[in-house]
């Protein structure tokens, strides 16, 4: 149908209604760029414009614009489309396509020039929007043709894999000369479909890079797909870093795989989570068993177990005791930590490091010490012996005499001095062999003023005799401890003894006194017992060597051993002694016995 | 020549079996003895009288052997008196010290050799007498007589047949 054969009423609305109702702004502008005529919506736009310039109306602007359009148009009469900007009547920006068609009057020159313009500033707004997206998204967003070129790439491709505008996609990502075998891109031209897969490039600085790309169809005619979007997320960091870990992983893994020590890990409900092979060896049990199944506090000291709802709490034992699953008590070292993450408690693990071969070897070198005192002082034993040998020879010799003179008081007197040697050599190596034999201690509950009051007892008199003041400091809270009171006993006594002869030793003058005092006390978890005298003291290299060699200056008695037998004992109590001296003044001998330390009360 | 009766000997030492020991061969052997048991003891035997000869031991209490022997050799009337050490510690740590002093000091007049406990009695007389100018007695014993027998039948393999003559004489003329 043409137009003359459309009906009236078309005709006529065409005619006069179509120009305003259009959706579309359109001026007609003569040779001076005058608006003759606009229809409403230009009106609407642009405001009143007729007799107002193309360039007034549209721009504000006071002359022609520099490529006008229009003005091409008018030259050679070709229709052009146009993105142009212009002001509307509010002063805001908008944004036209804009088509320029000439009308011919009736001799066929371009009387006018009709513009017909609709408004694309939302559609440039989400265009600017998009290119935002698209170049700044932190991923790398590739468009690629068929070819599998790169249309268009996005700033942080760019800068990772260089200008890509024009390259197949896989000498940009991976420089390639030759498409990827497992190509998502192609597989999405193939199929349509989206695709995601981990690649491995190189950047342009030559490093590796890994990344996850998502392959998606950008645009299709009909069922060909003919341009696909690639979207990349760079996850070299990611990647590193799970390398990372899982070497991390397997060395710690390692690392207590073959620890010497037992660890024993718990998670926050207490249930054992990690238990090396160390722990299943103290134990005696299997991982398998354990793991997941059991309480971590069937295996972790109880005082570590209190710790447990302050995250950040470590504890160090030097020596507890475990019980394996055999009901046997193992002596371990114990060290600990609460690990929290954010003021959450996450878990725990602690170390056990088995003391028994440690403790053996102790024991071993106690007694190796011992038998290297005694190797020591096998020579100054037989020094100390001559005097006793030389008493053997004097009862011999009077024995002798008094054969051959037939006198039997000199018979007597020989036989007795012979056999009183003969008992000294005899207790002297009694003693001694005693000594480097293993000593366990009697203990049971004891008051140790008690047995101090005894050692009083037993020398007063000889202190006496001497003019020495014998005197007992006794703390009354001492209470009752667990000792062996006969160990106790010869050790305060030794002390005396030492003490009283040390003040015999020393030339006083007549005014100073002569005192030994014992005094008693608890203090700070350990009972303490000291012998102080105002004797002869001893200087610095005695002080040292006291408790260590087999050492006497006193003829008569004394096999020199009291104090190595004293500190023998007293190490056995789990104790310490010690002394202090100075020349001339006194010394004072301490025995130290921490509480949670001495031996447990004798079953015998 | 002079008679052990005659001489004073002091015996110094702590232990008493070793002192009286000391104190009994001497007595058998003629002599008079006084003792003590410590070194102040035994100055207060030398002042009450002054001994022919002092047996000291060194390592005991209330003044030591050496703080004796000190006092006695800056005491004019006692500086000549002749001393010997007996002592159990000449090897120790115990008693060198004291031996370095008394035996390397130039100026400290100083017995002049010592013993060693235990002592051999032969030895310890026939030095006493030596010392105080006392002849000393052989005394018999098993043990000496035995000596002697084995030391004449060495000497017999070697011996000339004069000798031998001679000595058989002597043993079968002895009845």
């Amino acid at each position: 149908m043409t137009r003359k054969d459309l009906p009236e009423e078309i005709t006529n609305w065409i005619g006069r209604q179509l120009f305003d109702h259009v959706p579309s702004n359109i001026a007609v502008i003569n040779r001076d760029f005058e608006v003759v005529v606009a229809n409403s919506n230009f009106k609407g736009v642009f405001g009143e414009v007729s007799g107002k310039h193309c360039y007034e109306a549209f721009k504000k602007r006071d002359a022609v614009c520099e490529n006008c359009m229009a003005a091409q148009t008018f030259e050679d009469g070709e229709v052009r489309v146009s993105n142009e900007y212009g002001i509307d009547r509010n002063g805001q920006p908008a944004y036209y396509v804009v088509h320029n068609a000439p009308i011919y009057n009736g001799s066929g020159e371009i009387a006018y020039i009709i513009e017909m313009s609709y408004d694309v500033t939302d559609t440039k707004s989400l265009q600017r929007q998009y290119n935002i997206l698209f170049e700044r998204v932190p991923c790398y967003v590739a468009v690629l043709n068929r070819d599998l070129k790169v249309v268009r790439a996005n700033e942080l491709l760019r800068g990772t894999f260089g200008e890509a505008r024009g390259q197949h996609c896989f000498r940009v990502y991976k420089q390639r000369h030759e498409q990827c075998e497992d190509c998502p891109a192609m597989k999405t031209f193939a199929d349509g479909k989206s695709y995601t897969q981990e690649q491995v490039g190189i950047d342009k600085r030559g490093l590796v890079t890994h990344y996850i790309v998502s392959t998606a169809p950008l645009s299709k005619s009909g069922d060909t797909v003919n341009h696909v979007v690639e979207m990349s997320v760079d996850v070299t960091e990611l990647h590193k870093l799970t390398q990372d870990l899982l070497k991390e992983g397997y060395f710690r893994h390692q690392l207590t795989e073959n620890a010497l020590d037992a660890l024993v890990g718990t998670d926050a409900s207490g249930t054992v989570n990690i238990f090396n092979p160390a722990a299943e060896e103290l134990f005696k049990i299997p991982a398998t068993e354990v793991i997941g199944r059991r309480s971590a506090w069937e295996f972790l000291p109880e005082e570590f177990h209190r710790l447990f709802d302050n995250e950040g709490r470590t504890l160090v034992l030097p020596e507890t005791t475990v019980q394996n699953s055999e009901g046997e008590s193992i002596p371990v070292r114990f060290s600990g930590a609460v690990l929290g993450q954010r003021s959450e408690i996450i878990g725990g693990a602690g170390f056990l490091q088995d003391l028994r071969a440690y403790k053996k070897l102790e024991e071993e070198k106690l007694t190796n010490e011992r038998l290297a005192v005694v190797g020591q002082t096998v020579a100054q034993l037989s020094h100390g012996m001559k005097n006793i040998l030389t008493g053997v020879q004097g009862g011999l010799y009077g024995i002798r005499a008094g054969i051959k003179r037939n006198d039997m008081e000199r018979l007597t007197v020989g036989r007795e001095r012979l056999e009183r040697n003969v008992t000294r050599i005899t207790e002297m190596v009694r003693g001694f062999l005693n000594y480097t034999k293993e000593h366990v201690p009697k203990a049971r509950p004891t008051d140790l003023n008690r047995v101090a009051e005894e050692v009083v007892t037993l020398y007063r008199d000889t202190a006496r005799a001497e003019g020495i003041k014998l005197r007992l400091e006794p703390d009354p809270d001492i209470g009752r401890i667990n000792v062996d009171p006969d160990d106790i006993h010869t050790c305060l006594a030794n002390f005396v003894s030492n003490a009283i002869d040390a003040c015999k030793e020393k030339e006083a003058d007549e005014d100073e006194e002569l005192s030994v005092t014992i005094r008693t006390a608890k203090k700070d978890g350990a009972v303490l017992m000291e012998v102080a005298d105002t004797g002869c003291g001893m200087d610095e290299e005695t002080t040292n060597k006291v408790f260590s060699t087999f050492f006497t200056t006193k003829g008569l008695e004394g096999t020199g051993l009291g104090l190595l037998v004293t500190r023998k004992l007293i190490h056995a109590h789990g104790g310490e002694v010690s002394v202090e001296s100075r020349p001339e003044e006194g010394s004072v001998f301490r025995i130290e016995l921490p509480l949670d330390k001495l031996p447990p009360v004798s079953t015998d | 020549m002079p008679r052990p009766e005659d001489k004073t000997i002091l015996v110094v030492d702590d232990e008493d079996d070793v002192r009286d020991y000391f104190a009994d061969i001497l007595r058998d052997a003629g002599f008079n003895v006084v003792t003590a048991g410590d070194g102040e003891d035994a100055l207060e035997r030398v002042r009450e009288k002054i001994p022919d000869f002092i047996s000291l031991d060194l390592v005991m209490p209330r003044k030591s052997g050496i703080k004796f022997l000190y006092e006695l050799r800056h005491n004019k009337d006692w500086v000549n008196i002749p001393v010997v050490i007996v002592t159990a510690h000449a090897h120790d740590k115990l008693g060198k010290k004291d031996f370095r002093d008394i035996f390397e000091d130039k100026s400290f007049r100083g017995p002049k050799f010592y013993l060693e406990k235990p002592i051999d009695e032969e030895t310890y007389v026939r030095m006493v007498c030596e010392n105080v100018g006392v002849e000393y007695e052989e005394s018999e014993t098993p043990e000496k007589t035995e000596k002697q027998r084995r030391e004449v039948e060495d000497l017999i393999k070697d011996a000339d047949p004069d000798t031998i003559a001679e000595l058989l004489k002597r043993l079968k003329g002895k009845g």
